[in-house]
């Protein structure tokens, strides 16, 4: 392998790349639109859920029940309802995911010491949110039941009567269960595959289907130094798109790194390798442009987003796709970041996703190598 | 035939088939330096097939063939190291400036940098390409591209030159040019194969080959080959005798 071989390919790549403003509008613009719609859209978080209520009791205490509901930051009152036809009103047109009736005769219920039903009404057509809903909804009654159960035991001189367990949760890793936290080593996993691969994938297709590859053929020329060559500019437009994503995370979300950079570029670049190796396999089986495009785009955004744990939780798959996730090298890549952006983790514990990348590149690589002797290089 | 010292250029028996299609039919050749040695033929006759085998692009099914002193089977990159090649298609890169291009290959063939200027300097003078040295190539006339094409395949200075077909698309003007180019390259002592199927060009041709259907069906000088093929005819031309031949 010769440098000035690789290098006079870099070169050459280079001037392509920049006489062909799309290829680089597409690698500076998918990072930016891509941080920014899942940043913004994707929230998993569920908070300011949409309550309405109706209260038949108007008493003190239905409305003291309902003022703490209304100052807890997970539920907003969009409304004080006369009757049950209006809730039912509000939730076919999806204005509010909850309800609550308050019957009457609530409060006197609630003194004479009986049961007092409390009817909750939940949107469950999306089962994720509605069963945070549900969870929210269930503590906030159990923990206003207990208020109301001090004050029955006060009543009664029974005060000294506590509760005997009490749960103490200290959350570990993304303190203030930001879901962003998470998301965001997702998208820059994304973000990198379908760059790298997407642009690597014209350009082997281009020099079939403008027949200079009849030129490289007769050229002293090796397929590696031809693939080493073509990679070069396409890394460093990698590697721009992984600090435009950090940046971006950093001022916009207020995602901070806890591990040290290095780590992230050293995991970004081999992962970048694997990007780009995989988009150069695809373009010299296919030989075409358009096809190369859209296989890259297949099977690197879909796997990337699906199979990586990325949003769907591995574990909660069948057996054979979780075996497939191993497979897509996004779930080595976004595990890596995981730990370098939640938990401060280094090479010594993630070493392993680091090698499982390096086998990845150096494996898509001879099958590049081979590929392209086989059409005469 | 056996190579020997003279023989820059030397096939036995060589082979190429593609499937059941048999592409270049067991021909034997050879070419001695300096020489202008002619490939004529129709197309479909295996011209390009026995080229891109010489060149080391394509591995021959069977026999020997022997290039600059390497064995094409064995040490095509060698060859590719020695001898300059013009395909039959255009295939210089359209986005770069023809000045870019020659950088492109004075990289791949690992000429020494400092060296680099002179040789542009000197294939953009040989070939009268200055006036558009900086244009994008893809905007430049045929006539421009294929002599662009010719001054890539020089620059490292190769021991011999393969054209195959340059000249299909070009007015006779710069034929006429391109020959006389041709006819100089071979006085400093290169070996030029040419493959055409332009009767009129085969005769600046020291020696010929007409094939057909990948066989040889005739070798030797023009005159020679025109008076073995029209006997009775004195003002017979290459044409004729190629007409009688294939008929």
């Amino acid at each position: 392998m010769k440098t000035k071989t690789i290098s006079a390919v870099a070169r050459k790549e280079y001037y392509h790349l920049i006489r062909d403003f799309r290829s680089l509008y597409l690698a500076f613009a998918i990072p930016v639109i891509l941080i920014l719609l899942f940043g913004y859209a994707l929230s998993l978080d569920v908070d300011n859920i949409r309550v309405a209520v109706v209260d038949y009791d108007r008493t003190d205490l239905s409305r003291d029940f309902l003022n703490s509901l209304s100052s807890s930051p997970y539920f907003l009152i969009t409304g004080h309802l006369r009757d049950l036809e209006s809730v039912s009103t509000e939730l076919d047109y999806g204005r509010i995911t909850l309800a609550i009736v308050i019957p009457p005769g609530w409060t006197g219920m609630i003194r004479s010491d009986k049961i007092a039903p409390l009817q909750i009404i939940l949107d469950g057509s999306d089962p994720n949110f509605s069963n945070i809903a549900r969870t929210y909804i269930t503590a906030f009654v159990d923990r206003y039941n207990n208020r109301l159960f001090e004050d029955y035991l006060n009543r009664h001189t029974l005060g000294k009567i506590k509760p005997p367990l009490e749960g103490r949760i200290r959350v570990w890793f993304n303190e203030d269960l930001e879901s962003r936290n998470f998301i965001i080593p997702g998208i820059i996993a994304i973000i990198i595959m379908i760059v790298g691969a997407i642009l690597t994938s014209l350009v082997i297709a281009r020099e079939f289907e403008n027949g200079t590859m009849e030129t490289i053929r007769s050229l002293p020329i090796t397929a590696s130094e031809l693939l080493l060559g073509k990679s070069i500019p396409y890394f460093f437009i990698g590697l721009t798109d992984v600090l435009i994503a950090v940046l971006m995370s950093q001022i916009l979300f207020g995602v901070v790194m806890k591990s040290s950079f290095l780590f992230m570029i050293l995991a970004s670049s081999l992962y970048l390798m694997v990007a780009l190796a995989l988009g150069l396999l695809i373009s010299s089986v296919t030989k075409s442009q358009l096809i190369a495009n859209q296989g890259a785009i297949l099977l690197t955004y879909l796997p990337s987003l699906l199979l990586s744990d990325f949003i769907f939780p591995v574990t909660n798959m069948p057996k054979i796709l979780q075996i497939l996730t191993y497979l897509v090298p996004a779930t080595y890549y976004v595990d890596i970041l995981r730990g370098v952006y939640l938990k401060n983790l280094g090479f010594s514990e993630m070493w392993p996703n680091y090698a499982v990348l390096a086998v990845m590149v150096l494996m898509l690589m001879s099958l590049n190598i081979v590929t392209l002797r086989k059409e005469g290089l | 035939m056996t190579p020997s010292g003279d023989n820059v250029i030397y096939a036995e028996n060589l082979t190429k088939t593609f499937g059941a299609f048999t592409a270049v039919d067991h021909i034997s050749f050879s070419v001695s330096r300096g020489e202008i040695f002619g490939f004529l033929g129709s197309n479909g006759s295996g011209k390009s097939t026995t080229i891109r085998m010489l060149c080391g692009i394509l591995m021959p099914t069977s026999g020997y063939g022997c290039v600059a002193g390497h064995d094409i089977a064995t040490e095509p990159e060698l060859i590719k190291k020695s001898i300059g090649y013009m395909s039959q298609k255009f295939s210089l890169y359209g986005e770069l400036t023809p000045y870019e291009n020659l950088r492109f290959f004075l990289g791949i063939y690992k000429v020494p940098a400092r060296q680099w200027e002179g040789r542009i300097r000197k294939a953009i003078e040989m070939t009268h390409l200055s006036e558009i040295k900086n244009r994008l190539t893809k905007d430049l006339s045929q006539g421009w591209k294929q002599r662009l094409a010719l001054a890539s395949s020089l620059l490292h200075e190769p021991e011999i030159l393969f054209l195959d077909e340059p000249t299909s698309g070009v007015d006779p003007v710069t034929r006429r040019h391109f020959w006389n180019f041709i006819g100089h390259l071979s006085r400093n002592g290169m070996t030029v194969f040419v493959t055409t199927h332009y009767m009129d060009e085969a005769r600046n041709c020291d020696r010929l080959v007409m094939l057909n259907k990948g066989k040889t069906v005739i070798s030797g000088s023009p005159s020679q080959i025109i008076g073995s093929t029209c006997p009775d005819r004195p003002n017979a031309d290459l044409n004729d005798a190629f007409i009688s031949i294939m008929s």
